[in-house]
């Protein structure tokens, strides 16, 4: 064997003829965003699902700051949080908080080559409180440990965790999140967190083994909001893999019953014309997403179901869903 | 003409539209999607329709509600609605309504330079590095900051009520939390490794453990770069924690109320009632609840049964008009769910405060539309009395 150091990724393989879900599966790295309200962290429970009944060891993280009480995402797997490093929390099922601290640590340690030094260092309090307050930091922190996750290997050498869903907190730290480790390179030019951040470029900008998916419902604003959000990520290394128009009502009726249907609701004011309107505004709304982007988007429907069985009802949706 | 002086509420309010009357200021909280903002700026049209002069300051909002209102996105000051957009809106002097979208950075640079203690540092943080590639800084800077902007409008005197929408963060309220996570960070041990001092034998040696480890981990230039940021940003954060005390103080009084905004779905409540929580802990005037896409609102509408169907209705306007039955039931069952938890929104928010219904207003709307709406079921509320 030679003394080169071992990828985390396979050299870039041929793009396989796969779209969608399959496509999503592929990959190592999925970040879930979108607004808050659209149904993110249940899309990414969802996910997490998906992939494990297709075979895959998949962890599921999310960006903390290690002080909430409250976890939307955890709360999911019937826990209030998720664990500070990666353990099962269904079955088969992986789940963390990406944190800062952990991040710090496992960055000193890299660097430091003493284990105990570096968590000395990195629970010591001024240093703790510097890096929590100094800008750019705590996406530093997340980002290593999101980088020590995908190099994590079991005994046989295989990656531990095949696919990480990322649940990200808001747009805004998406974007900055994708451009870190360029924005970081001007200011840390050479040194080991320079080969760290180079590390964490070649990973966010491989668009087959990384990609982001986007989170909408099917109305005006959340729309709009992600298809700028597209944008957004457009002008980063990361690659969008498409859109998930979550809550999309069932399509009761045909063409034929809706145009019989509409002189009726132009006279009389009929409980059921919301919901009706409701079905035809969603499906504008799809087209709009359809016209707009490239990228391509399954509709989930909506369930009257909140919490764990909701998520079961969504992922069983997703497995249906065809891409478009 | 005269503007006429506006008494403050003898007590407190018991409707938004009181509130939207006598307050001076209105905070709307809630989780994000929930429509928030809408709902500050219908507020602010309604009250500006009384003929009060209102500012809606907001942050980092979508590019659709400033284009709605007729402003651009990211002005250095508040700016006036056309005049066109205010009258399409029901605005008449003296009443009007004036927008600002905050755009963050500018927030955090116009901070720097309010509270730096002189131009000197002011450049000092604005030119550095650290400072200019840095997407986050203190937690809580950008909300202070426009509660300060808040403060600052309120005490000029150039408007009668300033409805501020926050950033739809559970942190939105953190920094209220007196003496605050900003003044514990003051007077933590991590200003003794730079603001120069003389310090135990145990600080000194922990500074020098610190910086031994930055030093080799980000390189001598970087750890002495960051050692500048925060001997400079020391000062501003001093400033801060100062004026801290003076806005909690302000926003503690009786003309001003905070609003939480939801909707009927779980995980929007589940944030409402941890605002709600956390503004009775800091002891905040609450004035109360909003709930969006209600359907605990009265309609005039009825229920499609096949009397609306004539002999030669076709089969499909029949087959149609049963799912519509299917629809109608499906709404009738989310209102008795909507008036039940608007009840209990009413339960838990007490004598004192208001929880209004406000109904999902007519998909297709155009956004002034909706605005224009929504302001107007606001003041109904008014005139049907409180409740």
């Amino acid at each position: 064997m030679s003394g080169r150091r071992s990828r985390w990724y396979p050299v870039r393989r041929l793009e396989l003829q796969t779209h969608g879900l399959p496509k999503l599966l592929s990959r190592r790295l999925v970040l879930i965003t979108g607004k808050g309200g659209v149904g993110r962290s249940t899309l990414t429970a969802a996910l997490a699902h998906v992939a494990q009944r297709s075979g895959k060891r998949v962890l599921v993280a999310e960006t903390t700051d290690g002080s909430g009480d409250y976890s939307a995402l955890a709360q999911l797997f019937g826990h209030s949080q998720l664990p500070t490093r990666a353990e099962e929390v269904a079955p088969g099922i992986w789940g963390s908080q990406l944190l800062m601290s952990s991040g710090v640590e496992l960055f000193l340690t890299s660097v430091l080559k003493i284990p105990v030094l570096a968590r000395k260092a990195a629970q010591f309090e001024p240093l703790k409180r510097l890096l929590a307050a100094a800008p750019s930091f705590r996406e530093m922190g997340w980002f290593f440990h999101l980088l020590s996750c995908l190099k994590a290997r079991d005994s046989e050498g295989r990656p531990l965790h095949e696919l990480i869903l990322v649940d990200m907190p808001a747009t805004g730290h998406t974007l900055a999140l994708a451009t870190l480790p360029q924005v970081l390179l001007r200011v840390f030019t050479n040194g080991p967190v320079a080969d760290a951040l180079r590390e964490g470029h070649a990973v966010l900008q491989d668009s087959v083994q990384t990609a982001a998916y986007v989170v909408t419902l099917p109305e005006p604003l959340p729309v709009s909001e992600a298809l700028e959000l597209l944008e957004g990520l457009a002008q980063t290394p990361v690659h969008s893999g498409g859109v998930f128009i979550n809550r999309m009502p069932d399509n009761l009726f045909s063409a034929e019953e809706r145009d019989a249907l509409r002189p009726l609701l132009a006279q009389h004011a009929l409980q059921g014309a919301d919901g009706f309107a409701r079905i035809q505004d969603a499906e504008r709304m799809v087209a709009r997403i359809a016209e707009s982007t490239t990228v391509g988007y399954a509709c989930v429907g909506e369930f009257d179901k909140h919490g764990p069985e909701l998520v079961t009802q969504v992922a069983a949706a997703l497995e249906k869903a065809p891409w478009r | 003409m005269a503007v006429s002086v506006v008494e403050p509420p003898s007590r407190r309010a018991r409707t938004l539209s009181e509130l939207a009357q006598h307050n001076r200021v209105i905070v709307c909280c809630g989780a994000g999607g929930v429509g928030k903002t809408t709902t500050a700026a219908s507020l602010g049209v309604a009250a500006a329709r009384l003929g009060r002069r209102v500012l809606v300051l907001t942050i980092d909002p979508s590019r659709r509600l400033a284009e709605a209102l007729g402003v651009s996105r990211n002005p250095p000051e508040p700016v006036a609605l056309p005049l066109d957009r205010q009258a399409a809106l029901g605005i008449q002097a003296p009443g009007s309504l004036e927008a600002w979208m905050l755009d963050p950075k500018l927030v955090t640079d116009n901070a720097v330079r309010r509270f730096a203690r002189s131009e000197e540092s002011a450049q000092a943080i604005l030119q550095n590095r650290l400072y200019q590639q840095g997407t986050q800084m203190v937690a809580g800077l950008h909300e202070y900051t426009a509660m300060k902007s808040l403060h600052q409008f309120i005490s000029e005197g150039r408007y009668d009520l300033v409805v501020l929408d926050t950033p739809p963060s559970r942190n939105a309220l953190d920094f209220l939390d007196a003496p605050g996570r900003l003044a514990r960070f003051l007077e933590g041990p991590i200003f003794r490794m730079f603001v120069p001092s003389e310090g135990g034998l145990i600080a000194q040696t922990g500074a020098r453990l610190v910086w031994r480890v930055l030093d080799t981990a980000l390189g001598a230039t970087f750890a002495s770069e960051l050692k500048a940021f925060f001997n400079v940003f020391s000062q501003l954060l001093t400033s801060l924690s100062t004026d801290l005390v003076e806005v909690r103080k302000r926003l503690s009084a009786a003309d001003v109320g905070f609003v939480l905004v939801t909707t009927a779905s779980p995980a929007a409540l589940t944030e409402a009632h941890f605002f709600h929580e956390k503004i009775r802990q800091l002891g905040l005037p609450f004035g109360g609840f909003v709930v969006n896409r209600s359907r605990a609102v009265r309609t005039d509408k009825v229920f499609p049964t096949n009397a609306l169907l004539d002999e030669h209705a076709s089969e499909a306007l029949q087959r149609a008009l049963e799912k519509l039955k299917w629809l109608a039931r499906e709404e009738a069952l989310e209102a008795t769910r909507d008036r039940g938890l608007l009840a209990d929104l009413a339960l838990r928010g007490g004598q004192d405060a208001f929880s209004l219904a406000l109904p999902n207003v007519a998909a297709g709307t155009g956004d002034m539309e909706r605005l224009s709406a929504l302001a107007g079921l606001i003041l109904d509320e008014r005139r049907s009395g409180p409740r």
